[in-house]
């Protein structure tokens, strides 16, 4: 009864408020007052102790072929990607802007993209978008110098996906977040419900690509994922770095700008940390600016509560460090340009996947029949082979993972949540996805042929 | 006559050289092959027996071949040493033809009782002047990773064909310690079989201070040159040995250079020291260098303990030898790229085998940098990873007593 009545009170404030308002409109004029009005919905209540929302009918925002939640490096590639066949994609991202961490998060190393032999190992979509910063002016340093790494400028690299969005005929939703999955009788993913300014609504969708770095929509569904919680730190970015030390601002695996500070006097101490020469980052795109990257302590990414403690000590600590930086001579002039919208968060769910992807199958250089792209290498791991499998829930039907959040053992995720790699599971899953509409099939039945041959066309490496 | 008995005997010579090659190589599935022909040389099997205050089951046929000597004048010598097997065709082929050396005084035992006594103190001395040893050596040459290590391993060799070839056999007939000590061995039967028959006692006389005076020189010498060595490995921040070395009073030695470690190693980390680790007594004496990228002392590997023929190396099953300390890292945060927050990197802790490197993070200096703890056995899997240049920032230095 109630819940009907709300609903219906919902359409008729939706579709009667925005007439009003255009009436009410001169041109040119803005509105700062509008007819007093309440809420048509029903708000949570206390029931005994218990908090209790009511059940309500949500809004269907939108249908669409593919749905992508997260607008971060997995999810703009998956969009891209599928759009590119045309298919019909709305893209959901919780912040005002896309690129994620690469962005919001600072993350502007693009890390792994060599293989041992100092070559390319990633390409597609994310060279691509490499190739849009290389023609703007301070939007990427460092390209094709392996085995340094390019680093990027956060708003260069916003601009450019703003700029390819509203060119690609995606329908996108940023300040948007994905709380819930929309499933069938069987289980089976049919959309995703979203909580912004407009409310609670939902988007209906033949496939779902969880690219929301946390796995929140695959495990709404039900996916069985693994929890891991490791570092999470916040990158932040210093002004006036050069004038300082340009011996502290290049990689220093870079034999042109050789190593970063002078070695310490003779033989390291153990354990304790020495008098640093300067906690200094690397240098950006952006004249006399570096990036900061910070460790930060162990912490539960799905908890508010440490998410919080995070946010506000990291600031605090990024501060301290800046200013502890600027006592030493020559860096007076230093400042703190800005902390990171977004905390580095590294790992939260990993999938339960058809494949699981792991450290041992690096080491012994697994090759796959799925595979659809690589990782470069990384420390001891060699360059390797990144497996469909491995984006494909065991269980629930409708949704590929695609990021972080894909399903590998702790140490293989810790390579395959960086960047680059998310470039390659995001361009993958949007294709599947794409090639699941225009053959009528489930993900995890998807011809891998057609895809690998799909992704060669889009550029991708595939070995 | 003499055509006939010359005949079989480079046969034999010739298949002796060949079984040396076979088993140095080693093309057997016979891990220890390098160690026991090193061992049959009854010099190396003595001395490194006293030195060490132990027997190895290697020596088993050092005494068949002691044995033998003694019966047959220098029968190893003309039958089956590789290098002798070289030499004669190098002298046969080479500019001297006279027998000039035979005026020259038998070194070779004085060599040999010189090295005898300095191994009673546990440093023999001379023991890297035996034949099979400096036989062994070349064929490491194909783990030198630099020009001076294919120079080192191919030098005793090289050198003795050389002088050879210009001066004759004087090295096989008066210097060579094994030969000496062949002689020693036939007199010491003869004279005990002919029951201390007193024929030349002036000259015995002479030959006794001899005796005397290059026993004295040994002891001297050994306890010298142990010295020198604590000294310098005290003194030491770089000086690696490989895994299962005994200390480093000793080792230098103990080791006879005959670079079965380098040769064995898969991972070509042992090198031969140019003496700017250990001294001139360390010249050649193996040390661990972690330069090539990715390659350190592998976690499923303890070769080149096994191949040690004088007990330089402790043989290591891979339990102990994944125990064994070779070095401890140590991290200049000066140049770690975490500490300094110039990348995300944590190579180090990522490909360490022993879990011994953690990126630990700092609440009060709000940093994170690498912590290497007990389980470091310095196998250098952190040092070969870590991405700064031209220093590492994660170096494996020699264990100081904390």
């Amino acid at each position: 009864m109630r819940r009907s009545i709300a609903a219906g009170g919902l359409f008729a404030a939706g579709s009667l408020m925005p007439v009003s308002m255009l009436a009410g409109q001169a041109p040119g004029q803005s509105v700062t007052q509008s007819p007093i009005q309440t809420e048509d919905r029903v708000p949570a209540t206390i029931v005994g102790s218990k908090v209790v929302q009511p059940r309500r009918e949500l809004s269907v925002l939108q249908k669409t072929s593919i749905l992508v939640v997260g607008g971060g490096p997995a999810g703009t590639a998956a969009a891209f990607s599928a759009k590119r066949l045309g298919v019909d994609v709305t893209l959901v991202e919780r912040y005002g802007y896309l690129g994620g961490l690469a962005t919001g998060g600072l993350v502007l190393g693009i890390f792994p993209l060599y293989d041992r032999d100092k070559k390319q190992v990633i390409f597609g979509i994310g060279e691509e978008l490499m190739k849009k910063l290389d023609v703007l002016k301070f939007g990427i340093i460092d390209r094709n110098k392996a085995p340094v790494y390019p680093t990027i400028d956060a708003e260069a690299f916003k601009y450019v996906l703003a700029d390819m969005l509203l060119d690609s005929g995606i329908t996108a939703y940023l300040d948007c977040w994905g709380v819930d999955a929309i499933v069938d009788a069987k289980g089976a993913v049919k959309g995703a419900v979203f909580e912004s300014k407009s409310g609670r609504q939902a988007i209906l969708a033949d496939i779902v690509i969880d690219a929301s770095g946390d796995g929140d929509i695959y495990a709404a569904a039900g996916a069985a994922f693994e929890k891991v919680k490791t570092n999470i730190g916040l990158i932040s970015r210093i002004g006036n770095i050069d004038e300082i030390d340009m011996a502290v601002g290049r990689g220093s695996e870079d034999p042109e700008h050789p190593a970063t500070g002078k070695p310490g006097e003779g033989r390291p101490s153990k354990g304790r940390v020495n008098d640093l020469n300067g906690h200094a980052g690397n240098s950006t795109p952006a004249p006399h600016v570096n990036w900061l990257n910070m460790k930060g302590p162990v912490g539960d990414a799905l908890d508010v509560a440490d998410l919080t403690a995070m946010e506000l000590k990291h600031r605090r600590g990024t501060w301290g460090n800046v200013e502890k930086l600027r006592q030493k001579p020559g860096n007076e002039q230093v400042y703190l340009a800005e902390t990171a919208p977004q905390l580095g968060v590294r790992l939260s769910r990993l999938l339960d996947g058809v494949k699981k992807l792991t450290v041992q199958d690096i080491r012994s250089g697994a090759k796959f029949k799925d595979v659809i792209g690589y990782s470069g290498a990384y420390a001891n791991a060699p360059e390797f082979q990144i497996p469909y499998g491995s984006l494909v829930p065991s269980k629930v039907e409708n949704v590929l993972a695609a990021g972080r959040c894909i399903s590998a053992d702790f140490e293989v995720a810790d390579i395959t949540r960086l960047i680059p790699v998310c470039w390659v599971t995001g361009q993958a899953a949007g294709l599947a996805a794409a090639l699941c509409i225009q053959d009528k099939c489930k993900p995890r039945n998807v011809s891998v042929t057609k895809l690998q041959n799909l992704l060669h066309q889009q550029g991708a490496y595939l070995g | 006559m003499t055509f006939l008995r010359r005949v079989p005997r480079r046969v034999i010579q010739l298949t002796c050289f060949v079984g040396a090659v076979v088993l140095v190589w080693p093309v057997l599935p016979w891990a220890i092959a390098p160690r026991s022909f090193v061992q049959a040389s009854p010099f190396v099997a003595l001395a490194s027996s006293i030195a060490t205050r132990s027997i190895s089951l290697g020596v088993v046929f050092a005494l068949i071949v002691a044995i033998a000597s003694s019966f047959k004048k220098r029968w190893f010598c003309l039958y089956l040493c590789p290098t002798g097997f070289l030499l004669e065709n190098a002298s046969r082929t080479g500019l001297r033809k006279t027998r000039w050396w035979s005026k020259c005084p038998p070194v070779g035992r004085y060599v040999a009782i010189f090295t005898l006594v300095g191994a009673v103190a546990g440093y023999p001395v001379l023991l890297w002047m035996d034949p099979l040893c400096i036989f062994s050596s070349p064929f490491a040459v194909n783990k030198a990773t630099n020009p001076i290590s294919v120079i080192l391993v191919c030098l005793g060799l090289g050198v003795l064909v050389g002088a050879t070839f210009v001066f004759g056999m004087l090295w096989c007939v008066r210097i060579c310690p094994l030969s000496g000590m062949q002689d020693m061995l036939f007199a010491t039967r003869k004279a005990l079989w002919t029951k201390l028959k007193a024929s030349t006692a002036p000259q015995k006389f002479g030959v006794a201070r001899r005796v005397f005076f290059a026993g004295a020189g040994g002891a001297l010498l050994a306890v010298w040159a142990r010295r020198l060595g604590a000294a310098r490995f005290r003194k030491s921040d770089t000086l690696l040995r490989p895994p299962g070395a005994v200390p480093e009073d000793r080792f230098a030695g103990l080791c006879i250079r005959c670079n079965n470690c380098v040769h064995a190693c898969p991972s070509k980390i042992i090198r031969p020291d140019t003496g700017h680790e250990a001294g001139l007594a360390g010249f050649g004496a193996p040390i661990i260098r972690y330069e090539s990228d990715y390659k350190y002392c592998l976690e499923t590997c303890n070769a080149c303990t096994q191949v040690c023929p004088t007990g330089a190396l402790t043989p290591l099953d891979l339990q102990q030898k994944n125990k064994y300390i070779i070095g401890e890292a140590l991290v200049d945060n000066n140049l770690c790229l975490t500490a300094l927050g110039k990348k995300e990197c944590d190579a180090c802790e990522h490909s360490c085998p022993y879990d011994a490197v953690k990126i630990t993070w700092d609440e009060e200096q709000y940093i994170a940098y690498p912590v290497v703890n007990d389980k470091c056995t310095g196998c250098g899997a952190c040092e070969v990873v870590c991405p700064t240049t031209p220093v590492r920032a994660i170096r494996v230095w020699t264990q100081k007593p904390s």
